[in-house]
């Protein structure tokens, strides 16, 4: 189903922000009193993490298969799975994994609240008469205790996490 | 964003500079320009432009109506921010330490000359979710007989969202239109909602289907930027949930609500009609218990 007819098309509009300045928007605006825009940036950021991660992560458990075919540094098959998982061991990728456990701890839980907000309309208050000092509905309802639990569980979690992958 | 009533008693910082970003169309050239004014006392960003105006620069070009935040043609992104120009005092966006102040035209839309934008594309999206009542029977909607009854309770859930004056925040804050210019926007959407709620409306199946698409409530991801920007606390993001849960239910065949009936023909003038208590009275509201009790009615401290 296309929109109503009548509307024209944006790529027209003379002066519309290009892709660096609608790249930059959530970035860029400031706004008060909105931590679920925080939460919308860091879900797509993890999202993202989370993505890079699983691509390398398949590469990597196929590597004895895959470097059967195209043998890499010379090694092939399990050599080379050792190879990587020496390479693994290290520092650098020790960090990483902090930063992708930090991904996951944040995007599972927040997914959960916007699973529940989105598809199920729960926790975003319901409509009324706005009275001073004119707080939207959304801000007072219980998302917003959900996000600071967010918040919390995964500053946590991600603590404990950077405990069990440190030591 | 609520009005800022104890800025007002602020004193700002004597002189204010204010850069605006500005657009020539005939030369397709954007430039800032810095404006150094005298602030006083009350002094809103609208009244600073327009003093710049009148007595340094005429050819700035900006949009402006009713000065009291009812119109909602002077919104504009003050120090990054979209925001309402005649609510926006001084005080908020500049202080002794900074006395520096940004204006631009609103994000998201085209620009037509430095602060003016072009609300065409906002104002389709808004045509395009049938912002008005749909009744199955189209003779009865075209020459109607009688009003159509609506409890205070079912009034509620669309009061919020007449309140909405088409101002543009949401639109220009919203991160999701940034990335998808043919996403309808929270405007829109919520729009769609206020008839969704309506009970003298019967149209829900054809606002669903329209806002069922890829540039559709699917696209909004909760930064609820729309809800912390509005200067009438519309709340969109949380019209837009509400929206697609109800959406939600009705592909799965489970939404229903009342529609309301005709009640008879309008009152004559003079005419008063009867109506029963719970049509009246707010759910909660208890009648002997307010004979009873005084009513204390707190106002908000001046």
């Amino acid at each position: 189903m296309t929109l109503a007819e009548g509307r024209r098309d944006p790529e027209e509009l003379p002066n519309r922000p290009g892709f660096w300045r609608s790249s930059l928007n959530p970035w860029t605006v400031r706004t008060r009193d909105n931590p679920e825009r925080v939460a919308f940036v860091l879900h797509r950021v993890t999202g993202f993490i989370i993505l890079a991660f699983l691509l390398a992560h398949i590469i990597e458990t196929d590597s004895p298969v895959w470097s059967q075919y195209f043998p890499y540094s010379g090694l092939s098959g399990w050599a080379l799975w050792n190879h990587i998982m020496a390479i693994e061991s290290g520092l650098a990728f020790r960090i990483g994994e902090f930063i992708v456990a930090g991904a996951v701890l944040f995007h599972a839980p927040n997914g959960v609240r916007l699973l529940l907000a989105e598809f199920f309309g729960v926790g975003v208050g319901r409509p009324g008469d706005p009275r001073p000092p004119y707080v939207p509905g959304t801000f007072r309802a219980a998302q917003r205790q959900w996000l600071y639990a967010v918040f919390v569980v995964w500053i946590v979690l991600w603590l404990i996490a950077g405990v069990i992958i440190f030591s | 964003m609520a009005m800022d009533v104890e800025a007002a008693r602020r004193v700002p910082p004597k002189q204010v500079i204010v850069r605006v970003r500005r657009y020539d169309p005939e030369a397709k050239r954007m430039w800032w320009q810095e404006y150094k004014i005298e602030a006083h006392r009350g002094m809103t960003v609208l009244d600073a432009l327009l003093k710049i105006k009148e007595e340094q620069d005429h050819t700035l070009v900006l949009r402006y109506s009713c000065r009291q935040g009812i119109c909602g043609s002077c919104g504009m992104t003050i120090n990054g921010t979209p925001r309402l120009a005649c609510q926006t005092q001084l005080t908020e966006v500049v202080s002794e330490a900074n006395p520096v102040m940004t204006v631009e035209p609103l994000y998201n839309f085209p620009v037509i000359r430095d602060l003016m934008t072009d609300f065409m594309d906002f104002f389709n999206k808004h045509r395009s979710v049938k912002p008005y009542l749909i009744r199955k029977d189209k003779e009865e909607q075209e020459s109607p007989k009688g009003q159509y009854d609506m409890y205070p309770d079912e009034y509620l859930q669309t009061y919020q969202y007449t309140n909405c004056i088409y101002c543009g925040l949401c639109y220009a804050a919203c991160p999701v239109v940034a990335a998808d210019p043919q996403f309808l926007g929270p405007q829109a959407l919520m729009y769609a909602l206020r008839f969704v709620n309506d009970v003298r409306d019967e149209g829900w199946g054809e606002r669903f289907l329209i806002v069922d698409t890829e540039h559709g409530c699917h696209r909004c991801h909760f930064a609820a930027s729309c809800s912390a920007v509005c200067p009438k606390a519309v709340d969109p993001a949380g019209a837009i949930q509400a929206l697609r849960s109800k959406l939600f239910r009705y592909r799965l065949g489970l939404y229903k609500r009342r529609v309301s009936k005709v009640v008879g023909p309008p009152p004559e003038k003079g005419e008063r009609i009867q109506l029963p208590p719970e049509a009246t009275l707010l759910p909660g509201v208890d009648l002997k218990k307010l004979e009873e009790e005084p009513v204390v009615i707190k106002l908000p401290e001046e």
